[in-house]
């Protein structure tokens, strides 16, 4: 996914091209009605010097009537053209968003099914603009690009072969100048695809530098390295400064010499028309129709430049979409299962597992817990708690050993069958800016209004929720606009609407107010009735109540029991214990910070 | 908009030049439908080609002279517009430079970034191809009418119907185009905080499985911007159109019109043929119009951003007559200091009438629980903040009255929160080296015990570590950070609970190794593991911005108060680490 890196500036790609077909063919019958009427008005524009040619001709002839016949067939096109223009126009763009607002979906539908692993590598601001910025830039393509390009080449064909039809010499003395220009644009396409592509790339530095010094501005001031840090971005932004110095002679050059080549062409056409002409050879309506078509001719070929630019960077952009496409999806069992009852058993075994490389969190981990028990975790920060719920929830895959459900191996489960009956509620709840009940549905169509309010109910929230609004209050981006016990409440009623058999829950360690606090003990304990449930367990009721209680230790399991059993033990769970809950709150909150 | 002339003031004489090379070109641009018009004319009168060679000769040389004259006009002008950004851009990160730490914490990243790239490029594009289209338009108008009118005023009036049609579709679709286009920005703007949003919470989407949900919800949000987009294509889909029919009716009005005047005598071929050309050079700088306006309307809204954001004054900085002192002994006090963040009128204070002394060449450590005010007062010292009251000294000087670069050469802090920028290591660490004879770079690494991490990289030094390099670990970058202070040998060093992410044992021979050096200068330790805070010759307790207790290890732990808790505390701790 690096972003210029490996970018070669080609402005045309067969295989790019095609794959960005497949999400056009949809939409083919637009494309093609807006090709034909792209034909249609390309006549239209042929016919113009035509008929402006035979008007002449009538004139110098002093033919009145027939020249009205010439002037409203002229009204006639002109109308044409506006009309297939527009609709031309149009449609293009209606094929455009439609197709690129299908590739836009198609891009968030495949993330939404990257692994984890995904989401930690990559920065979230970048793929954000895979589905924004980057389709955006295709847009571009489809208006000022491919679309346009093909159609500046339909033009200058049918130019050409309007001109050696009426006057094959003459055309052919009309074109004597293309050589030179053919010659100019193939040299200026090469020196730009070098330029542009060294244009965004040093772009790319720029932002990339700015970026990292605004991050990291305490340091640069700290080190003093104010002076040293602006000389290197100068020096950043003046490699930017020349690329685009040299783009914009070698832009200037082309524009010019375009225009040049075209007043040339005029006059040499006009020294053959003269002789044809005093050789009764060529009538001056002819004449007036080559000026016309010449003058024509040009425009495409001077705006070529924006377009090449266009399309090396909508190639640079399809280029980043198809590599996000490519990339491999969570993996999913051939014939997952899929049971009608989830028990909620859960068996740990000899379950060895690392983010990175060989660097452990949990090593050899065996443990069984039985359907309905209430089990604590334990354990000081970085001891592996939180891996041990990401595992459960299979958001990551295991390197040694397996995880057993109601003993089928997670690996086997239809991985949204296993996520929905195990529900997770962590230390900093998530919520979505939207409605409340979207946040306890989780868009769910199948729970019904009546669920939500008896969850909502039964766990507490009921009463701050009329208090915000109701279930259809909207809630700000991460629900900043409740409190730490609100957001809690909230996440109990989302995990007990979906009717789990698991509860996995980080308890919050940040004190709230007694009274929420107190909602907040009651709806726990409801929630926990009747289904097995993990906890990490920050409180000292929660540790009491439990069954059992594992206690971790740098990624093992060190000792299990109850309450009772572990203290007389006096081995890593007193001295936890002594630690985390009987020496006051100060040191329990550091200690069990979220890692 | 004044800084904005000061700016283009300095590239006055090349933008002068490109400017009349301009009026240059397009002066012989426009002559050349006249010339057109005497060869048509020629021709019509029977003329061949030794009639008409001279002319078409001329016309020849006129368009190789404009294609050199048009070429410097362009680049002239456009390079002035880049030369500008590429000024506007160093001055807007030398003033980014200057700006205080406080400042960072209250704006984001992206905002920042949009301003020095997306703004800077507006006013870019008002400068250059805005200026050329600003004074190429009137040119062009100016010899086209006056030409067209002295062949026939009639004719004139007549071809140029459509254009005030034009001008005026231009206008009202401009103001359509912004007002859809917003809409457009908007949208473009919510779908990214929608998928911002989703990504951020991904973790909650796949524990609930509700992934096609999400799905559904933003090819809703997708489809409502696909739709502002087609609104948006309506209008401008028809600008061009429009613009082509008013150029047909021109044209149409020369045939009709013009062709009766033809067949009465009063007009030539050449004529028409003029007409027709001059019909067409038009076209492109009146459609230019409606695109210049939202470019000086887009141009002078970023302009102003930019000057938002020069206008905010950097809060701490070098005082002007400041000399530096010519050495560094390293005492500091703290003489009633308060400190808020947020300004005087902030929140809780921080710090509250703080009175320290730290002797030159101690070892003094900071302890107290979480958000009682250790890092608030170490980041007084190299002034990432300054006080509300009260003074900070060094060597009995205020750190205000102290050259600032001066200060922070000499005032180490490694801070708690890790930086590296995605560079090599050795960049990484040698970024504010003081060069000492020796290498200070390889000793520095060595000292914060990197050199068995370096040796296990192929490349060593040379690795780059960040987005673009390998992701070191959060213990491993603390002691990058550590090398990079370390190599700067400030005379105070304050290590802000920067080896928390290092285990103990790695910590205790990194502070052996560093023994030595810690007793050449200075050092303030924050920290919370008990062994190194055990050892210092000072220990200071803060309790909610308050100095609590202030004595050695021993003294402080037979007094039994908050000290002696934090110890009990972490003993457990450290015995749990052990187990």
């Amino acid at each position: 996914m690096s972003d210029e890196a490996q970018v070669e500036g080609k402005a045309y790609d067969a295989r790019l091209l095609a794959r960005l077909w497949t999400f056009v063919l949809p939409y083919r019958r637009g494309f093609w009605m807006a090709f034909l009427l792209a034909v249609v008005n390309l006549a239209f524009a042929l016919a113009q010097p035509l008929l402006l040619g035979r008007a002449v001709n009538v004139a110098v002839g002093g033919d009145f009537a027939r020249l009205s016949f010439w002037g409203f067939t002229f009204l006639a096109i002109v109308v044409g053209e506006f009309v297939s223009n527009y609709w031309q126009q149009y449609l293009t763009m209606v094929v455009a968003q439609e197709s690129l607002a299908d590739l836009r979906v198609a891009v968030f539908a495949r993330l939404q099914r990257f692994p984890m692993r995904f989401f930690d590598e990559n920065p979230v601001g970048k793929v954000v603009s895979r589905v924004t910025t980057d389709v955006d830039v295709l847009t571009e393509m489809f208006s000022a690009g491919a679309m346009t390009i093909a159609l500046d080449v339909m033009k200058l064909a049918g130019t050409v072969g309007a001109m050696l039809w009426l006057d094959w010499q003459l055309a052919l003395v009309s074109l004597v100048m293309m050589p030179v220009l053919v010659f100019a644009i193939d040299y200026f396409r090469r020196m730009a695809r070098h330029t542009y592509r060294a244009i965004r790339e040093r772009i790319g530095r720029i932002n990339g530098y700015l970026q990292e010094s605004i991050s990291g501005m305490s340091v640069i001031a700290l080190s003093a390295y104010e002076a040293r840090a602006f000389e290197e971005f100068r020096a950043l932004n003046a490699d930017h400064r020349d690329a685009n110095h040299l783009s914009n002679k070698l832009e200037a050059a082309l524009f010019a010499m375009v225009e040049a080549v075209s007043t040339v062409s005029v006059a040499a056409m006009l020294l053959w028309a003269a002789r044809q002409h005093a050789a009764d050879a060529l009538t001056l309506g002819v004449v007036v129709t080559f000026i016309s078509y010449l003058q024509q001719f040009f425009v495409p070929i001077r705006d070529f430049s924006a377009k090449y630019a266009v399309m090396q960077s909508s190639m640079t952009a399809a280029e980043r979409i198809f590599g996000l496409l490519d990339l491999e999806l969570e993996p999913q069992p051939t014939t997952p299962h899929v049971p009608a009852v989830v028990r909620g058993e859960i068996v740990f075994e000899h379950v060895w597992f690392a983010y990175r490389g060989e660097d452990w969190v949990l090593r050899d981990m065996s443990f069984h817990i039985a359907a309905g028990e209430r089990v604590a975790v334990v354990g000081a920060t970085g001891s592996g708690k939180t891996t041990l719920i990401k595992l459960l929830d299979r958001l990551y895959e295991v390197q040694r050993g397996r995880i057993l459900v109601d003993g089928v191996d997670v690996r086997e489960w239809d991985v949204a069958a296993l996520r929905r009956r195990i529900a997770v509620v962590l230390q900093d709840v998530f919520l979505f800016s939207g409605p409340v009940i979207d946040n306890i549905t989780m868009g769910h169509p199948d729970i019904t209004r009546e669920q939500v309010e008896a969850a909502a109910r039964h766990v507490n929230a009921e009463t701050f929720i009329r208090r915000v609004g109701g279930l259809d209050a909207h809630l700000r981006e991460r629900g900043s606009n409740l409190s730490g016990g609100q957001r809690q409440l909230l996440a109990f009623a989302r995990a007990l609407v979906h009717q789990p058999a698991v509860l996995v829950l980080d308890e919050a360690t940040s004190s709230v107010d007694p009274e929420t606090e107190w909602l907040v003990q009651d709806a726990l304990e409801k929630l926990m009735a009747g289904r097995t449930s993990v906890i990490i367990a920050h409180r000292l009721s929660t540790i009491e109540n439990a069954d059992r209680i594992l206690v971790m230790h740098k990624g093992e399991l060190r000792e299990q029991g109850t309450h009772r059993a572990l203290l007389a033990q006096n081995g890593i769970y007193a001295k936890l214990y002594r630690l985390q809950y009987a020496a006051g709150e100060g040191p329990a909150a550091r200690v069990a910070a979220p890692t | 908009m004044s800084r904005l002339w000061g700016y283009v003031a300095r590239y006055r004489l090349r933008l002068a030049g490109g400017i009349a090379c301009l009026i240059g070109a397009t002066s012989l641009t426009m002559s050349v439908p006249l010339l057109f018009k005497r060869v048509v004319n020629e021709i019509g009168a029977g003329q061949g080609m030794a009639g008409v060679a001279p002319i078409l000769g001329l016309i020849a040389l006129i368009a190789v002279a404009q294609g050199v004259v048009r070429t410097f006009s362009r680049f002239m002008i456009f390079n002035v517009g880049r030369d500008i950004e590429y000024d506007l851009r160093n001055d807007l990160f030398a003033h980014l430079e200057r700006l205080p730490v406080a400042f960072y914490q209250e704006r984001r990243t992206g905002d920042l970034m949009s301003r020095l790239v997306n703004d800077v490029t507006a006013v870019r594009m008002l400068l250059g191809p805005g200026i050329l289209n600003f004074i190429n338009t009137p040119i062009y108008y100016a010899y086209g009418l006056s030409i067209m009118l002295s062949i026939d005023a009639r004719l004139t009036v007549g071809a140029l119907a459509g254009y005030p049609l034009a001008l005026y579709v231009v206008k009202r679709t401009s103001a359509m185009l912004m007002e859809r286009s917003t809409h457009v920005q908007e949208g473009l703007a919510e779908l990214s905080s929608r998928v911002q949003e989703n990504l951020s919470g991904i973790h909650v989407v796949k524990a609930y499985a509700s992934e096609d949900h999400e799905i559904r919800d933003f090819a809703a949000l997708n489809a409502t911007f696909r739709e502002a987009s087609l609104r948006l294509a309506r209008v401008r889909g028809f600008v061009g159109p429009v613009m082509s029919v008013v150029g047909g009716i021109g044209t149409l009005v020369v045939l009709w019109y013009g062709g009766w005047h033809v067949i009465q005598g009063r007009l030539s071929v050449g004529d028409m043929v003029a007409f027709i050309g001059y019909l067409n050079l038009l076209a492109w700088p009146t459609m230019a119009l409606g695109w210049m306006l939202s470019v000086l309307q887009r141009g002078r809204a970023s302009m102003n951003r930019l000057n938002e954001l020069f206008a905010i004054e950097p809060a701490i900085t070098s005082p002007h007559d400041a000399t530096a002192p010519a050495t560094c002994r390293g005492e500091i006090e703290l003489r009633g200091v308060t400190f808020r963040h947020g300004g005087p009128l902030g929140t809780a204070a921080a710090l509250e009438n703080v009175d320290l002394v730290i002797p030159a060449g101690r070892t003094v450590a900071i302890v107290g629980r979480t958000g009682s005010g250790k890092t608030s007062l170490v980041h007084l010292l190299p002034r990432l903040f300054d006080v509300d009251a009260g003074t900070v000294l060094l060597d009995g000087r205020d750190v205000r009255t102290l050259p600032l670069g001066w200060l922070r050469k000499n005032v180490g802090l490694v801070p708690q929160d890790p930086f590296l920028f995605s560079r090599t290591i050795r960049e990484n660490v040698g970024f504010a080296a003081t060069p000492n004879g020796v290498d200070p770079v390889g000793w520095a690494v060595t000292a914060a015990g990197l050199d068995r991490d370096l040796a296990d990289m192929p490349r060593g030094l040379e690795t780059v570590v960040g987005e673009r390099g390998i992701t070191l670990s959060g213990g491993q970058k603390q002691r990058v950070t550590l090398a990079r202070v370390l190599a700067s040998a400030p005379r105070v060093l304050i290590l802000d609970d920067a080896l928390s992410s290092v285990d103990a044992s790695t910590e205790r021979e990194i502070l052996d190794r560093l023994r030595d050096f810690f007793d050449q200068r200075t050092t303030i330790l924050v920290a919370h593991r008990i062994t190194t805070v055990k050892e210092a010759d000072l220990i200071v307790v803060l309790e909610q911005g308050r100095v609590a207790e202030v004595g050695d290890h021993g003294t402080l732990l037979a007094k039994g108060g908050l000290y002696a808790d934090l110890f009990r505390e972490q003993s457990l701790e450290v015995e749990l680490e052990a187990v």
